[in-house]
């Protein structure tokens, strides 16, 4: 799986919430990063480049922070000018089947998005032009991660996010306890082992063989109920 | 369920030694996992002990 992150922040270096995302990528995965305004600071857009990248990656995904209940204008120009008719819709679809989401940082609290709060709509309301781009070029649309308050998270929050984060780029969808699970088994089996003692390594390795027990016995309840294939 | 509950403090003992950022951020995950896998089969169990309860089962 090959992911494209479309990064657009007119001001990036200035972003907390953007910069830990950037440290938060991880390292071994099959990941492009373009931030748009770097490499467009002049406004024009390389379409034909833009296309290819598209082309050569399997999930596309948009990171944006949320300006005016959309996304920045270099963004929604980028859609503009890349996205035409028989390349992306039309008589040539070729983003079909490639999945499509959105990581979202938004600078007011989760309860004011909603009916009834001071923003009046959820996120997901407010995001609809971009699903229905996705259901227009036969996109797989995936729930989009939505940041609220970056600046307000605890250190364990912001550590949370960090994990949630590199499972929205890497990690199969749509999300399971069994898929957010083998993600986990693999990184911890993957993780640096010279940061960490031989005692520290044998507790992850019980750990790893809790998971594991747990995993079987959850099967057998899953089976037991009747209900293989829900959300275990 | 002893045993689970035995590797959160190790797991926190370990979260708490660990000087690399994004390790932290993994062992984190990993102990609020197990978490979340107890608390699934506890509740497994109980729609299990429920629905043998349950008179719709019983003709089966």
């Amino acid at each position: 799986m090959k992911t494209l992150l479309l990064i657009s922040h007119p001001e990036i270096e200035d972003s907390g919430s953007q910069q830990y995302l950037l440290q938060s990528l991880p390292s071994s995965a099959a990941i492009t990063v373009r931030h748009l305004d770097t490499l467009y600071s002049d406004g024009k857009i390389d379409r034909e480049k833009e296309q290819a990248m598209l082309l050569a990656h399997d999930r596309i995904l948009f990171q944006f922070p949320f300006y005016w209940y959309s996304t920045p204008s270099l963004l929604k120009k980028w859609q503009d000018e890349v996205l035409t008719e028989d390349f992306a819709y039309g008589k040539q679809k070729n983003l079909t089947g490639k999945e499509f989401g959105l990581v979202i940082s938004v600078g007011i609290k989760e309860t004011e998005y909603q009916a009834g709060g001071r923003e009046g709509f959820t996120v997901n309301e407010l995001v609809a032009p971009l699903r229905a781009l996705a259901n227009k070029l036969d996109m797989q649309y995936v729930k989009p991660l939505i940041i609220y308050q970056f600046h307000y998270l605890s250190e364990r929050d912001r550590m949370r996010l960090l994990i949630k984060y590199q499972q929205y780029l890497t990690r199969q969808h749509p999300d399971s306890l069994k898929k957010r699970e083998d993600w986990l088994v693999e990184q911890v089996q993957e993780t640096n082992r010279t940061t960490i003692s031989t005692e520290g390594w044998f507790i992850l390795e019980q750990a790893l063989s809790i998971v594991e027990d747990h995993r079987l016995a959850i099967d057998e309840l899953a089976m037991l109920l009747d209900a293989e294939g829900e959300d275990y | 369920m002893e045993e689970a509950q035995w590797i959160q403090g190790e797991l926190e003992k370990l979260f708490k030694e660990s000087r690399d950022y994004k390790q932290k951020a993994l062992i984190l995950a990993l102990k609020e996992h197990i978490a979340e896998q107890s608390n699934r089969i506890e509740q497994m169990q109980g729609e299990l002990d429920g629905s043998l309860w349950s008179p719709r089962k019983w003709n089966e």
